[in-house]
């Protein structure tokens, strides 16, 4: 193998952390700036231009380009951008406060003893439990903010469900509340909680409006017309949205 | 509302689609001309800028190549793309101009 094609075979691989979309309609026109870049007998990606590629591939994935016109599904990715930078400063608070045995003998619904509190405290398993409970939001956040910003449709009846489910968590339908829901808002007061929940209404106050409906692919619509609909719309090839899968 | 202040690699790429329409290499070639080799955009840099300025419906491909068996996009400016350029342009040139004026004022511009 020619050291042109080796260095050509790392590139692609580096490419691998750009989206498949992405990838599927700019590897080839990417590699040739590439390689029209690298230094006569290079043989390997540089460490500053591998790291650019990693980073603008991960940055690419976490925040999708939507379309200017499509104006309301922009504030709704924003939105819930927002939302996991809340969710995460519920979770900064719960790991300050978690390991202090005081704020248990004071919480609503938790009657719990001295020895009860100090197991609690170290019950390594209760404790991973609840930082758990609290990074799945932020992961949650993230990935409605991606798939619904590529547009699709099974994001947004999902974001749906899934503030329902919050919304009846928040209300305690589903039983007491967990820890997670009880020791920031005891030691904060509803503020977070009801932010996170103001959040996630306008966000799909957002997604449901008229305007967004045109950006999101329907259920049941082909690949091929999909991309006709797309690039009627914007110009450009619908092949940069994802298959529905 | 008015547009936020545009980055300075996003302005130097469509400065260099002002005139005409380039290819990848071509603009990192000429973004570096413009700037005099002060900027060198890195290829993974330039298309999450051309990913967005299509999004943003600024720019659009205007055709496409295969040179040595290699595909090359040309891209070009759009309509919205140039009145944004021009509008960036003036607010720069504005912020020189008063800037400039004020270091005359105090005594002129030392190098």
């Amino acid at each position: 193998m020619t050291d042109q094609a080796k260095l050509e075979r790392r590139y692609r691989r580096l490419l691998a952390w750009y989206p498949r979309a992405f990838r599927r309609e700019n590897e080839q026109e990417m590699l040739a700036v590439l390689m029209s870049c690298a230094r006569d007998g290079q043989r390997r990606p540089g460490l500053a231009g591998s790291a650019n590629l990693i980073r603008n591939g991960l940055r690419m994935r976490l925040f999708p380009s939507v379309p200017r016109s499509a104006r309301s599904v922009r504030a709704a990715v924003r939105l819930m951008y927002a939302g996991a930078g809340v969710s995460a400063v519920n979770l900064i608070i719960l790991l300050v406060f978690i390991g202090d045995a005081a704020i248990y003998h004071s919480l609503p619904g938790y009657h719990l003893s001295a020895a009860q509190v100090s197991d609690l405290n170290v019950n390594a398993q209760f404790i991973a439990l609840a930082i758990v409970s609290d990074v799945v939001p932020i992961a949650v956040w993230l990935w409605m903010a991606q798939a619904n910003g590529r547009g699709r449709n099974w994001a947004r009846s999902l974001s749906t469900a899934l503030f329902g489910l919050a919304t009846l968590d928040l209300t305690g339908a589903f039983g007491t509340p967990g820890i997670r829901v009880v020791l920031v808002p005891m030691l904060f007061g509803a503020t977070i909680p009801v932010l996170t929940w103001l959040v996630g209404l306008t966000t799909l106050w957002e997604l449901w409006r008229p305007a967004s409906t045109a950006f999101f692919k329907p259920h049941g619509l082909t690949q091929a017309g999909y991309d006709a609909q797309v690039s009627s719309r914007t110009g450009r090839s619908g092949s940069r949205f994802p298959r529905q899968f | 509302m008015t547009d936020r202040a545009m980055q300075e690699a996003t302005f130097m790429i469509l400065t260099a689609l002002a005139d005409r329409s380039q290819h990848g290499y071509g603009i990192i070639a000429d973004v570096e001309e413009i700037s005099g080799r002060r900027v060198r955009l890195r290829p993974g840099t330039l298309y999450t800028a051309l990913d967005r300025l299509r999004a943003d419906e600024l720019i659009g491909v205007d055709r496409e190549e295969i040179v040595d068996g290699r595909l090359r996009r040309y891209y070009s400016l759009t309509p919205a793309g140039a009145k944004r350029l021009a509008a960036e342009a003036a607010r720069l040139q504005a912020h020189a101009t008063i800037a400039l004026a004020r270091l005359n004022l105090a005594g002129g511009v030392t190098q």
